[in-house]
């Protein structure tokens, strides 16, 4: 009845289809279909908890101003299934995160997809995409 | 004198230890029943007069007094006089160990040779003591309540409890740990109606050394099985963020302009054949228990065949009757149903208040659960922190006048298919994030048969005057695994309601502006 727990390093290359989506429709409610966005910057934070997670992420924009994003994932226990642990992301990692920004335009998102900068990818997100993934 | 009274009492006390206590067939103690703490003790651990918002009491700890290091002494000082609005409790979060066993609440205790699950009233919150000898998956993941391993040291339960956060109490008056903490706990049942109950605290970063804590639990008579207390969904009633539906809670009628319910058209085809290898307990009943992941096929996002949107997937479609694969909806509930996807609808889904999903919800929200199996109770430990109560030795359903979230639901064995009646909604559920509706008249029949040794074929046919005009069947496949559940800690970190009250207060102010 053991468990092999999937550790990042070693299946990295199964995280591509990996979701685990907690798709949610206050998410249609919160987020805005016609604001997709695609963001570069440093975690300062990420907050591995349930239903959603969350993680922060300092931007440099093109007129040099940094803001810091929130930016909601699905759920921590998805992560830590496959092997993903906090350790895995400390303050500072870099990220490149596709998704849709709040509908009040705010500094907020929703993540369809994270990519690390070797290449790796975290997950999914929440995304409708990920969703059928989950299937 | 009193110091020979004192060794007479314990030898008595030995006495009915060997002799009395009740035992499995395994021969350990059986700690099974439901169980509260003897006197008021989880205000303060501690010895303390009486406060405004606790009862004097003498306390519990062995020591006498909590041996903290000196900062974290100023850190429970700042605690208590804040406590109203820094108790964990307050705010209806999950309440941590060992404080959720020192509450005003009791809690039932489900055992194998395998596993003890601890279901409590409060809030549906539940522990899992592994007794299986096999470390936990996810050792070092921090969570509320610990990850809890047991063994037996002769006829005392002895238990370890690890991997906590540092945002739970010990009880109520600000006395607290850090993410270190390890519990030892010792359960030794004295008599048929009282378990000893003694934890170790260790926690080097908090306290100078480790101490311990003494109380009693007290068999509970009387109660056929413990109810629900809902905290944050009885708060939110109360203060109006969740409001009332006046057409589906209880006690609401039957529409007088409804077409008749037709009891007689339910027709879903036969059950699936029980499988040739499928696992079975000693007693000779299919072996239910264990994790299991729904293949849900999406029914959180549409019962019936729905194609998804934005950040929403597609539903594939998982009612069976009607043939059709469409519920069966009175005209005004189905124009009802198609209100609740638009956006100022997200927020009246309850869940989306990390309230209880309900029945059927729970078997295919996308979370997993497990299944503790005895020969009198299934109990469903559902990853979103809610238990969820089969009982196999009741045939009477609770009065008809308390209604849970989750219903009552009595389980028998027709052959090797278990079947589960319930009745006594509270008719607060939604069946789905699209809003399918629920009512407290629905009644529902489930059933559970193993095709094969990790494969059981789900039923639930879903009877509602209210809603609907016929009863309707959904089937989905539950497959057990290897794995253990988690913690989901929903209102503690729930940043999503206010977003969604954004939503529907702008849309209603825009209403009534217009």
């Amino acid at each position: 009845m053991k468990k092999t727990v999937c550790h990042l390093l070693l299946c990295a290359g199964s995280l591509l289809a990996a979701s685990g989506v907690l798709a949610h429709h206050s998410f249609s409610a919160e987020y805005d279909n016609e604001r997709p966005i695609t963001l570069s910057g440093k975690v300062t934070e990420m907050k591995w908890s349930n239903p959603h997670g969350w993680i922060y992420m300092d931007v440099t924009g093109d007129d040099g101003k940094v803001t810091n994003w929130a930016l909601e994932t699905s759920a921590a226990n998805g992560l830590i299934r496959r092997g993903w642990r906090k350790e895995d992301l400390p303050a500072g990692t870099v990220l490149q995160v596709e998704g849709w920004q709040a509908r009040n335009g705010s500094s907020t998102g929703n993540i369809r997809s994270v990519t690390l900068s070797d290449g790796r990818r975290l997950f999914a997100g929440t995304s409708n995409q990920g969703a059928q993934e989950e299937k | 004198m009193l110091r020979i009274s004192l060794l007479l009492s314990a030898c008595l006390v030995g006495v009915v230890q060997a002799q009395e206590v009740p035992r499995t067939s395994s021969g350990k103690p059986d700690l099974q029943g439901i169980w509260q703490v003897n006197g008021r003790v989880g205000y303060d651990l501690e010895a303390h007069v009486a406060r405004h918002d606790m009862p004097p009491g003498l306390g519990i700890v062995a020591e006498g007094a909590i041996p903290y290091l000196p900062a974290a002494l100023a850190q429970k000082q700042a605690n208590f006089t804040e406590r109203a609005a820094l108790d964990p409790l307050n705010r209806c979060w999950l309440p941590g160990t060992p404080r959720v066993m020192l509450l005003d609440s009791p809690f039932e205790i489900f055992q194998t040779d395998t596993e003890l699950a601890l279901t409590f009233e409060w809030q549906q919150v539940y522990r899992v003591i592994y007794t299986n000898g096999e470390a936990s998956l996810y050792e070092g993941i921090e969570s509320w309540m610990g990850h809890s391993r047991g063994q037996w040291e002769g006829d005392t339960l002895v238990v370890t409890v690890k991997d906590f956060n540092d945002r739970s109490w010990l009880d109520a008056a600000g006395n607290h740990h850090s993410a270190g903490l390890q519990l030892d706990e010792r359960y030794q049942m004295v008599d048929a109606d009282t378990i000893n109950y003694e934890v170790t605290l260790t926690d080097p970063a908090v306290y100078s050394k480790p101490w311990t804590i003494r109380a009693e639990l007290q068999r509970q008579h009387g109660k056929p099985r413990i109810l629900e207390n809902q905290c944050q969904a009885e708060k939110e009633e109360a203060n109006g963020d969740f409001e009332r539906v006046d057409f589906s809670w209880y006690p609401a009628p039957v529409p007088a302009d409804n077409m008749p319910f037709n009891a007689a058209a339910s027709n879903p085809p036969p059950l699936p054949a029980v499988g040739a290898d499928i696992r079975r307990l000693p007693n000779g009943k299919p072996d239910l228990s264990g994790y299991f992941m729904t293949d849900a096929g999406g029914a959180n996002y549409g019962l019936e065949d729905t194609p998804g949107g934005f950040l929403m997937p597609d539903a594939r479609g998982v009612v069976k009757d009607p043939a059709d694969g469409q519920l069966p909806y009175q005209a005004w509930a189905r124009a009802e149903r198609i209100q609740r996807e638009l956006p100022h609808r997200g927020y009246d889904d309850p869940t989306a208040h990390c309230f209880v999903a309900g029945i059927p919800r729970s078997l295919y929200v996308p979370s997993p659960f497990h299944i503790v199996q005895t020969d009198n109770n299934l109990v469903f430990l559902h990853e979103r922190m809610a238990w969820r109560l089969v009982a196999l030795n009741r045939t009477q359903h609770l009065p008809d006048n308390v209604r849970l979230w989750q219903g009552d639901s009595i389980g028998r064995w027709q052959g090797d298919t278990l079947v589960v009646e319930t009745r006594n909604f509270n008719g607060k559920g939604w069946h789905n994030e699209v809003g399918d509706i629920m009512s407290h008249m629905q009644t529902m029949v489930e059933t559970f048969t193993p095709v094969s040794a990790d494969k059981v074929i789900y039923r639930a046919t879903v009877s509602d005057p209210i809603p609907y005009t016929q009863p309707w069947t959904i089937e989905l496949p539950l497959d057990r695994m290897a794995d253990e559940l988690l913690e989901v800690a929903c209102m503690e970190d729930n940043n999503d309601l206010q977003h969604l009250k954004d939503v529907r207060d702008e849309y209603r102010a825009q209403q009534g502006s217009n």
